[in-house]
C-alpha cells in the first residue's frame, strides 16, 4: 500500500477531491550510444484541489524535468517510461496523444513559466494574447473576453488593467510581466497551476508580493499550486505542504510545519541548516551543506544521498530505502533524525 | 496595428532620415507608385496603343519624348509599362511571401522530420529547373495565358522566402515564447501564425522588396524574348522594338524604357539595403530586453 492511502483514509473527512497523481514516474535520456540514464527516479506525487504544495531541492534534483513532464512536454530526446502512472482526475495521462495534451494544457492545468521578460510574444499585446487563450479554451469572444481578461489582471493587484491589456510585453517591467503571467494562467481558471521558479528573475522586493499574489489567487478560487522553487523560505511561507527532492526521487514531504519543525531526512536537514540565521540568528558564517548532487552517469547503488550523508552507514550503500509513512508524511531514510527530546 | 509595425515604422523612419540617399530612393520609389496608381486611374498612359502621330517623332510639345515606328507615344508607353511592372511585381511578391512564409514556417517549426524533408526536396528540385525553360515550357502549356509569367515566377521565387523563413523559425522556435505558447495548448498551426511569423516579419519585408524587384527585371527580360507580356505593353517589349530602331538611329524608345526600369531597379534596391540595415535581427533583438 502506498502512501496515498494512509493520506486518503486519515483526510477521508476533508473530501478533497485527488486532482494529480503520479506513481513510479521515472524519466530516462538516452544519450548517443544508446546508454540511458534516469533524470526522474521513480517519483510519488499527490496533489489534492485546492492545495498548495510546494517541490524543493537542489539544481538539478529534476523539479524542472517533473513540471514539463506533467504538462504533457517531455523535452526532446527524453522519454517516460511505459509503466510510469500520471492519473489526473482519474483520468491516465502516460500516453495520450498530443491533442489531447492539448485540450487539457492551459484548460485544465497551467503553468507559469520562469523567466517573465522572455516568455510573453513581443509583437502581440497582452490584451490580444490573453483574449486567444480565452477563445481557444472557453470560447470566449469580444467584449466578454476583454472583460474577463481585465478582471483576471485586476485580480493580481495590477491597477488599471484596462489600459494594460493594450501594452506589449517590452513596454512592462518584471514584476509586471510576471503578474500579467500569472493572469494568463488563472486565466482560464484551471484546477492546477504549476509555478516554475516564478520568482527567480525578480528583485528581491517584488518578490514576497508576487508570491502573496499568486498564492491569494489560487486560495481565493480554490485552485491547486504546484510550487517549484529552490527557496525554502518561500515553501514555509506559502504551501500547505512540501516535498523535497534529491536526485530524481522525492526523499521526503509533508505537512509544512512537521516537516520544517523536525525534518526526518538528514537532506532537509541540511537544506535547513543551509538557510542563514536559521539555526542561530547571531551567526556569522553560512552553513553549507558539503558536496553536490551526483552526476547523473554515476549510477548509486543505494541511497543517492549517501555519500554527503554523515550518518550514512554500510546498508546505506548497499540498498535504496523504501518509503517510510509516519502519520501525513514519508521519507526515505534507514536513519531518519527522530524528535529531539 | 502592431507594435512591430510601429517599431518597423519606427526604425525605418529613423534610418532614412540619417540617411540621404536612402530618403532619395524612397522619393524616387513614390514616385514610381504614384505613376503606377495614376495610369491604374486613367490620368495617363491610357493612350499608350493610339497611333497618336508621325513615326519616329522627335520629342516635342505633343509627344515628349518623341514617337516610335508606328507614331505611338513614347512617354505614355513608359508610363503605362509602370503599371505592369507594379501589378506583376506586387502580385508575385505577395504571393511569393504567402507561401514562402507558410511553408518555411511550418517546416521549421516541424523540425527535422517529414514535413522539412519534404520541404527541402520541393526547393531543391524546383532550384534545379532552369528558369527560362520553366517559363517557356508554362507558356506553351498554359497556351499563352497572360499569367502563365506570374505562375512561373511564383513558382520558383517562393523557394528563396520559404528557406530563409524556414532557418528564421528555428531560431524562435528555441525561444521561451514558443514554450509558453506550447505549455499554453496552443496548436502548432496557430504558434507559427501567431507566434513565429510576426517575429519573423523583418525577413518577409525585406525578402518581398527583393522578390518584387527579381519579378520586374525578369519581367521586362521575358518581354523582351517574347514569352513575358502578351497583350500589354512593358518595358521589354519597348526595349525589343527599340532594338531595331537603334538600328535606324533612333534612341528614344531604348532610352525611356532603359532609364525608367533602371531607375525603378536602382531605387528599389538602394531602399531594400536600406531596410535590411534598420531591421537588423540582432538590433530587433533589443525588443526582448527588460526595461528596468
Amino acid at each position: 500500500m502506498r502512501w496515498t492511502l494512509v493520506r486518503w483514509t486519515h483526510a477521508g473527512s476533508r473530501m478533497a477531491e485527488q486532482l494529480l497523481s503520479v506513481r513510479q514516474l521515472i524519466v530516462e535520456a538516452r544519450s548517443p550510444h544508446g546508454r540511458s540514464v534516469q533524470l526522474v527516479r521513480g517519483l510519488d506525487l499527490d496533489i489534492e484541489a485546492g492545495e498548495i504544495l510546494g517541490l524543493t531541492g537542489e539544481s538539478g534534483a529534476g523539479k524542472s524535468l517533473t513540471a514539463q513532464v506533467l504538462m504533457g512536454l517531455t523535452p526532446p530526446g527524453m522519454m517516460v517510461a511505459g509503466d510510469s502512472l500520471i492519473r489526473w482526475r482519474g483520468r491516465e495521462l502516460n500516453g495520450l496523444a498530443e491533442r489531447q495534451w492539448r485540450k487539457l494544457r492551459g484548460s485544465q492545468f497551467a503553468l507559469i513559466p520562469q523567466n517573465p521578460m522572455t516568455a510573453l510574444n513581443p509583437t502581440r499585446s497582452i490584451g490580444s494574447q490573453m483574449r486567444y487563450l480565452l477563445k481557444l479554451h472557453r470560447q470566449t469572444t469580444g467584449r466578454m473576453a476583454t472583460e474577463a481578461a481585465a478582471r483576471a489582471l485586476s485580480r493580481l493587484a495590477i491597477p488599471d488593467a484596462g489600459r494594460v491589456l493594450e501594452r506589449y510585453p517590452h513596454q512592462l517591467s518584471g514584476g509586471m510581466a510576471q503578474r500579467a503571467l500569472i493572469a494568463m494562467a488563472v486565466l482560464c481558471r484551471p484546477k492546477l497551476l504549476i509555478a516554475d521558479e516564478v520568482t527567480s528573475a525578480l528583485d528581491v522586493t517584488s518578490q514576497a508580493a508576487i508570491v502573496d499574489q499568486l498564492t491569494g489567487v489560487c486560495r481565493e478560487s480554490g485552485t491547486a499550486l504546484l510550487m517549484i522553487t529552490h527557496d525554502l523560505g518561500l515553501v514555509a511561507r506559502s504551501c500547505d505542504r512540501a516535498a523535497v527532492m534529491y536526485f530524481g526521487r522525492i526523499v521526503e514531504q509533508g505537512p509544512v510545519d512537521s516537516l520544517f519543525g523536525e525534518p526526518r531526512h538528514p537532506y532537509t536537514a541540511g537544506l535547513l541548516a543551509a538557510i542563514p540565521g536559521r539555526a542561530d540568528p547571531s551567526q556569522t558564517r553560512l552553513n553549507s551543506l558539503a558536496g553536490q548532487v551526483p552526476d547523473v552517469d554515476w549510477r548509486p547503488s543505494g541511497c543517492s544521498f549517501a555519500p554527503r550523508c554523515n550518518k550514512a552507514a554500510e546498508r546505506c550503500i548497499d540498498r535504496e530505502p523504501e518509503n517510510i509513512k509516519e502519520d501525513e508524511r514519508s521519507y526515505r531514510c534507514f536513519h531518519p533524525l527522530l524528535r529531539s527530546p | 496595428m502592431s507594435t512591430l509595425a510601429l517599431q518597423t515604422g519606427q526604425r525605418i523612419r529613423d534610418r532614412l532620415r540619417h540617411d540621404a540617399l536612402g530618403l532619395i530612393a524612397l522619393t524616387v520609389v513614390v514616385a514610381y507608385v504614384g505613376i503606377a496608381v495614376g495610369v491604374w486611374l486613367g490620368l495617363w498612359g491610357a493612350e499608350w496603343s493610339a497611333l497618336s502621330g508621325p513615326g519616329w517623332a522627335s520629342p516635342s510639345a505633343e509627344h515628349w519624348l518623341g514617337t516610335n515606328r508606328l507614331g505611338q507615344d513614347i512617354l505614355a508607353r513608359a508610363l503605362a509599362s509602370t503599371a505592369t511592372a507594379f501589378e506583376i511585381g506586387v502580385l508575385v511578391a505577395v504571393a511569393t511571401t504567402v507561401l514562402g512564409a507558410l511553408a518555411g514556417g511550418l517546416a521549421g517549426y516541424a523540425g527535422p522530420g517529414k514535413v522539412d524533408d519534404t520541404l527541402l526536396w520541393l526547393i531543391g528540385t524546383l532550384e534545379a529547373i532552369p528558369f527560362y525553360l520553366l517559363v517557356a515550357a508554362l507558356v506553351f502549356a498554359l497556351g499563352g495565358h497572360p499569367l502563365a509569367m506570374h505562375l512561373a515566377m511564383i513558382a520558383t521565387f517562393w523557394t528563396s522566402t520559404a528557406r530563409l523563413v524556414r532557418a528564421e523559425t528555428q531560431r524562435i522556435r528555441e525561444l521561451p515564447f514558443i514554450e509558453a505558447a506550447r505549455v499554453a495548448g496552443l496548436a502548432p498551426r496557430a504558434i507559427v501564425l501567431r507566434h513565429v511569423l510576426p517575429n519573423a516579419a523583418h525577413i518577409l519585408l525585406v525578402q518581398g522588396t527583393l522578390v518584387f524587384m527579381a519579378a520586374i527585371k525578369v519581367e521586362v527580360v521575358l518581354s523582351f524574348l517574347g514569352i513575358g507580356v502578351q497583350d500589354s505593353i512593358s518595358w521589354g517589349v519597348m526595349i525589343a522594338e527599340g532594338a531595331q530602331d537603334i538600328l535606324a538611329g533612333q534612341y528614344w524608345n531604348f532610352a525611356a524604357a532603359s532609364l525608367f526600369l533602371f531607375g525603378l531597379v536602382m531605387a528599389a534596391n538602394l531602399l531594400a539595403d536600406q531596410l535590411q540595415d534598420a531591421l537588423d535581427p540582432r538590433s530587433l533583438d533589443s525588443r526582448w530586453q527588460p526595461h528596468g
